[in-house]
């Protein structure tokens, strides 16, 4: 064992002075991270708003109620009342930053057109609508102006219907102003309620760090086998083997190293992009027991490849080849969990799939749900590591 | 003509390694397809229904959400089960009815649905049907309940009448116009945009990976020995980037051919798009060109390849498109045309979505041409001082 120490130190010193390592193992993988959570953070921070113009030819209740308790109350709308239809429809038609009107930009996302005798024919049995013009390039805005309105006119059908089942159901006339106020101030008795953040899902600044960690990861431990091959091209491990170190040690020694930087470089760049752009990796315990599983599995996987490989080019152009494929089919880069069917399930083929599961299992739930992931992803480690092995021992005869 | 055979014998080298069959050819289009499958795909959503114990309103409901166009209900056994489904995307979302839905609402009490659908700005549009279904159901039968309160009736007989009151009285209603301008790619279909993301991102990327070889020509020896002959190095960095530009050129017209066949990608001008892939490979030749005089051994290359390579696409518009972060921030978008990806970007999408011809894209191309002149003189002003020092 002590042969083994002693290979691994020299090793880790060996790589530590090369910069390539770093790039690979730590600057790659966090500046795409980073960029990420540039790029995503936005939409994170996401804050609505919106300016809406108000044609109120009415001038009714009904119309006055929509202002008041709609769209001022809803938090971002700025409302600006305007006389004419036409001057309504000049602040839509002119144009409006895409993220909605913001204060130095004339214009508005969109308008509503109240009518004249709005209010009346809404309590009346006539029929009434509320036009609304949207801005093209404010889609969103534009859709929230729309769906505003299109909830309103639900409710004053409604209210509607409301007056005309007591009306029948009484023989008599009521004051249908007074109800339909007191309708609208009653609650719905069934609501939906979002319980999405129950879920287990990655936000996607976590998801990108989380993935392009692991994806670099099956790089980063490549140097384990490649050393080892480079030995064996340059000559000197004909040399370390006519020493008295037994086979295994230089083995162990090499996938020691490997699995230091593996290991540090995880817990670099978790550290990092939580610091650096606030990803949520979840609960330090069950991110350990992934991280350790995860270098597991890529020491295997990269160690099946370097025990089938004959030079370290191939070693190196075959093992990227397939920490490329797993990576796409395990969801590094896109949430393939997403796609459903085949693909979804496809992703358990890769040890990319399993980290990524894991953590996302582990945003909502206690460390024991990692345990299906870890084990996953040892075995992967574990058997590939074992047939590579081999192939590396039987390699090391020669 | 001398570059003409570098760049021949970089062909020849970099087609002799199967690996380069997959990274031209393969890849891409399979990435292509996996972009396809995770962006939806344009299947039909999924929506799972959870009923623990079902009665009429939950019945009524779950009819109600099957007669919405576009979105298919799926019954699912438990709220574990939803939650999972939601979570591993077999379900777009899932509505969960608490048991005793009916009984609850008859006594007065008010019920909340729960809801889970997935963290993705995409699939808003499921959560508004939904609502509104579940909104539908229950504002009668908050006339009912009203009725009953009021004293006119039970709540059977309100919820009778209202229920025709309904069908017979007029609704209140929306009516929807538009003015001003659309947005300036609002004709480009989803998939087309991400083809064309993936397109520059896969040129830049296959082509940066060219900057390993210029090192190893440099480690071996091989560049200071053509500098002793009577070689210029500007030859030298013509012949290599012309090796990378024509593996580009291939690989780009493969994955427009490719996409256009299978996927039916509309690309506009034919043009266009290849004058704006020229521009955008010599582009990239130009970068993999500095990055190999740049860097000193090949792992330090492949590593900054992949860094460089997937951050400027991602920066740029490739895999975010520059419509949505126009949407979302002036700043991001502003960075992002600091990216050749981005020009390029502008310039496929002006052919597909204004159905523009050359002179439309003529700036961008411009602009593109630029920092391949830039990136190449730079090339050539570094690798001499590595040659020579």
């Amino acid at each position: 064992m002590g042969a083994a120490w002693t290979i691994a130190r020299k090793d880790l010193k060996q790589r530590l002075r090369d910069r390539s390592a770093y790039i690979i193992g730590i600057i790659a993988p966090l500046g795409l991270a980073l960029v990420f959570g540039f790029v995503l953070n936005p939409i994170s921070d996401f804050r609505f708003t919106a300016r809406y113009a108000v044609a109120d030819l009415d001038g009714g209740p009904v119309t006055a109620l929509f202002v008041d308790n709609v769209l001022r109350s809803t938090k971002g709308v700025e409302v600006i009342k305007v006389a004419s239809t036409a001057e309504a429809e000049a602040l839509v038609d002119a144009t409006v930053n895409p993220r909605g009107g913001t204060s130095d930009k004339k214009g508005a996302d969109a308008a509503y057109i109240f009518p004249k005798g709005f209010s009346a024919d809404v309590q009346s049995e006539r029929p009434a609508a509320i036009q609304v013009i949207g801005n093209q390039s404010s889609q969103t805005n534009a859709g929230v102006a729309l769906a505003l309105a299109q909830g309103y006119a639900s409710e004053l059908t409604s209210v509607r219907v409301t007056v005309a089942t007591v009306e029948n159901l009484t023989g008599g006339g009521v004051d249908r102003l007074a109800m339909g106020v007191a309708v609208l101030k009653t609650p719905n008795p069934a609501t939906l309620v979002d319980s999405t953040t129950a879920t287990k899902q990655l936000d996607p600044v976590t998801f990108y760090a989380a993935g392009m960690a692991i994806f670099f990861l099956f790089f980063t431990v490549q140097s384990g086998v490649t050393g080892l091959l480079e030995e064996r091209q340059t000559g000197t491990m004909a040399r370390l083997l006519s020493s008295p170190i037994p086979r295994s040690a230089v083995l162990v020694g090499k996938m020691l190293s490997a699995f230091a930087i593996g290991i540090v470089s995880m817990t670099v760049l978790m550290v990092a992009t939580t610091v650096i752009v606030g990803a949520t990796w979840g609960a330090p315990l069950g991110v350990a027991l992934l991280i350790l599983a995860a270098v597991i599995a890529a020491l295997g996987i990269v160690a099946l490849i370097g025990g089938l490989a004959r030079t370290t080019e191939q070693a190196i152009a075959a093992g990227s080849m397939i920490a490329i494929i797993l990576g796409f089919v395990g969801g590094t880069f896109f949430d393939v969990s997403q796609a459903g069917g085949v693909l979804a399930t496809l992703r358990f083929i890769s040890p990319h799939g399993w980290f990524m599961q894991g953590l996302a299992d582990l945003s909502a739930g206690d460390v024991s749900v990692v345990i299906t992931p870890v084990l996953a992803m040892l075995a992967f480690g574990l058997i590939s590591g074992a047939i590579g092995m081999a192939g590396l021992r039987k390699g090391l005869r020669a | 003509m001398k570059a003409l055979a570098i760049a021949r014998v970089n062909l020849v080298r970099y087609f002799r390694d199967r690996g380069s069959i997959f990274s031209v050819f393969v890849l891409p289009l399979m990435i292509v397809i996996l972009l396809g499958a995770a962006s939806g795909g344009g299947a039909v959503p999924k929506l799972g229904f959870v009923a623990p114990a079902p009665d009429k309103f939950t019945a009524e409901l779950q009819q109600n959400l099957h007669a919405v166009e576009g979105l298919k209900v799926v019954e699912v056994e438990s709220d574990e089960a939803a939650v999972r489904g939601v979570e591993r995307g077999d379900l777009q979302a899932a509505i969960i009815l608490p048991a005793g839905y009916e009984q609850t609402l008859r006594s007065g009490a008010d019920v909340r649905i729960r809801y889970v659908t997935r963290k993705n700005p995409n699939i808003q549009g499921i959560t508004g049907v939904v609502n509104a279904t579940v909104t539908r159901q229950s504002t009668l039968l908050r006339t009912a309940r009203f009725a009953q309160m009021r004293g006119a009736g039970t709540f059977d007989e309100a919820l009778a009448i209202a229920g025709q009151a309904r069908t017979a009285l007029p609704p209140v209603k929306v009516v929807e116009s538009v003015a001003g301008e659309p947005l300036p790619l609002a004709g480009l279909g989803q998939f087309d945009i991400y083809a064309q993301g993936m397109l520059v991102l896969f040129i830049f990327m296959t082509t940066l990976t060219g900057a390993a070889n210029l090192v190893q020509t440099r480690r071996l020896g091989v560049a200071r020995r053509m500098y002793s002959t009577p070689t210029p190095v500007r030859t030298m960095i013509a012949g290599e980037a012309l090796g990378r530009f024509s593996i580009a050129l291939i690989q780009g017209g493969f994955i427009i051919v490719g996409t256009w066949l299978i996927f039916g990608v509309d690309w506009g001008n034919p043009i266009g798009t290849a004058l704006t892939i020229v521009v955008f490979a010599a582009v990239a030749s130009g970068a993999a060109m500095l990055l190999g005089a740049l860097v000193a051994s090949e792992q330090q290359a492949s590593g900054i390849t992949w860094a460089v390579g997937l951050g400027l696409a991602a920066l740029g518009g490739a895999m975010i498109p520059l419509v949505q972060l126009k949407l979302l921030s002036d700043t991001v978008y502003n960075v992002a045309h600091v990216t050749p990806h981005a020009w390029a970007l502008e310039a496929f999408q002006s052919l597909v979505a204004d159905k523009g011809g050359i002179g439309d894209i003529a700036g961008f191309l411009l602009i593109l041409a630029g920092y391949a002149a830039v990136l190449l003189l730079l090339a050539t002003w570094r690798l001499r001082a590595v040659l020579v020092r």
